[in-house]
């Protein structure tokens, strides 16, 4: 009952979160910001419904498994997207040193996981958005693209930042 | 933008659009102006899709919005005499839009348009002297935008985007293989009734190329519970197959196609990418099935 409890304050704190939006919105004149809480409006309603779907497969459950346990990370705001695992279990990546050929087999193709190297760091990108299909902007998966990103995304380290490390390029 | 408390159902937002036409209309703030649209070096997609368009339609623009001086493909005149009726209106004030890619090869003469004083006029003889008097240019379709599929490797014709010949001015670009006719005549429309529209760093209008398909995406929930089509027809997202709406900016998402009928990822195809610069080199490949699951080859 009381992880129930807990999922009713997040959502009133998000319903709460909404209508200051809607206000700010209804309010301001024409800003640059405007996209940025209607983004952050839109994020909420997609938590709230999130949440709200939770509760109704809680309470179908609830007949038949009273007991049923709530992961820890549900009132985290975003779900982070699963990895499809691939055959065999990864070794562990934080100090794996990459040779170029090593890193040539994670082209994220047939399962594998899709990884890149900028500035001697390799990132995952498997289920970064913008590598669909382990391919951007006509590169591939697999290879060390230190300079494509010096010259297409000079100065936008957060893009990086936001990656997962696996490992250093030899 | 409209947002509460005004109302916000159809017929209200409706009736203040058509409230602030008329007020404008009858105050003699808005007037016809000339439109020039050229078609130079690609597939006359982009007119194609524009007889498609629908509120306003395109016998509403004809008629009301602008007067048509000159197109390649719907203009009545035709040889001479349809040049020459392009060459009259270098003298009056006209909005020159322009489709398909400038063709540099030759000094032009990959992509000729017509015949003016017994010589061949070529696309970039003709988009250098309308864009230098043309009181706004608008860039329709990819390869006006930045070369597009006229452009793609090996581009024998060395076909090159409407801004590479006239650098110093600005260009309007609304990219996409072909136009929504809703962006073209959007953006028309804002440039008779309030002038130039707000752009994005890359001259491209805000309120049709602002939001990136995969922020408005009903496959959204699907993407982040990491539940992926393997195939061309699953219901799910398309990620895996190669989908670029998380790298294209587009309204297609909730304004679609054809009417507001469908879009590719409502139809279970993954986004091309086919309004991002670059395109088609840059988005391929359109379509990946190794990366789910073994293919045969491996
Ligand atoms: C050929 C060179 C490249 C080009 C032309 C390019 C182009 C782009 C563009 C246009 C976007 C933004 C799409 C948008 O939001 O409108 C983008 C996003 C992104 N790019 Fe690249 N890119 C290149 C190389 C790379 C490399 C080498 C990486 C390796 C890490 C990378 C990682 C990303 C990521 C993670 C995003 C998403 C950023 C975000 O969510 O803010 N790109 N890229
Ligand atoms: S189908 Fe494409 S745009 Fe939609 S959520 Fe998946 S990756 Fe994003």
């Amino acid at each position: 009952m009381r992880n129930i409890e807990l999922l009713r304050l997040q959502l009133n704190h998000l319903v709460t979160q909404a209508r200051n939006d809607l206000y700010i919105l209804a309010t301001m004149n024409d800003s640059p910001y405007k996209n940025q809480i209607l983004q952050r409006l839109w994020e909420t309603i997609s938590s709230i419904e999130f949440l709200i779907e939770y509760l109704a497969s809680l309470a179908s459950l609830s007949s038949t498994q009273p007991t049923m346990p709530i992961p820890t990370d549900l009132v985290n705001e975003q779900i982070q997207p699963v990895t499809p695992s691939p055959d065999q279990p990864l070794p562990d990546y934080e100090y794996r040193i990459f040779t170029t050929q090593e890193l040539a087999t994670y082209d994220g193709k047939n399962g594998r996981p899709a990884f890149v190297a900028v500035n001697n760091l390799v990132y995952d990108v498997t289920n970064d958005s913008a590598w669909a299909a382990a391919t951007h902007f006509g590169l591939e998966a697999g290879k060390d693209y230190t300079n494509e990103f010096a010259s297409c995304h000079q100065g936008q380290l957060a893009i990086l930042a936001a990656l997962p490390v696996v490992g250093r390029l030899a | 933008m409209v947002l509460p408390p005004d109302s916000l159902t159809n017929a209200s937002v409706a009736a203040r659009l058509t409230n602030a036409v008329n007020e404008k209309l009858t105050n003699n703030l808005i007037q016809k102006q000339n439109l020039v649209y050229l078609e130079l070096n690609g597939c006359s997609g982009n007119i194609i899709s524009l007889l498609n368009g629908e509120n306003p339609d395109f016998a509403y623009a004809l008629n009301s919005m602008v007067n048509f001086r000159y197109s390649n493909s719907l203009m009545v005149a035709e040889g001479t005499e349809a040049i020459e009726q392009m060459m009259n209106v270098l003298d009056e004030d006209f909005i020159l839009a322009v489709e398909g890619a400038v063709a540099l090869k030759n000094n032009g003469l990959y992509n000729v348009i017509g015949s003016y004083q017994g010589k061949p006029l070529t696309g970039l003889q003709a988009v250098s002297m309308l864009g230098e008097k043309a009181t706004h240019i608008l860039a329709v379709g990819a390869c006006a935008t930045h070369g597009g599929v006229s452009a793609a490797k090996p581009n024998p014709s060395e076909s090159v985007g409407i801004q590479q010949v006239h650098p110093q001015r600005k260009v309007i670009k609304l990219p996409g293989c072909p136009v929504n006719p809703r962006w073209f005549l959007g953006t028309l429309a804002h440039l008779l009734l309030y002038g130039e529209p707000q752009t994005d760093h890359l001259d491209r209008p805000l309120m049709f190329y602002s939001t990136l398909i995969h922020d408005r995406c009903p496959r959204r929930p699907f993407f982040d519970q990491g539940i992926f089509a393997e195939k061309l027809g699953d219901p799910t997202c398309l990620f895996k197959l190669g989908c670029r709406g998380p790298v294209t900016r587009t309204d297609c998402p909730t304004k679609q196609w054809n009417g507001h009928v469908n879009w590719p990822i409502g139809n279970d195809t993954p986004c091309i990418g086919c309004s991002q610069f670059g395109f088609p080199d840059a988005m391929a490949p359109f379509i990946s099935y190794d990366t789910t699951r073994v293919v045969k080859d491996e």
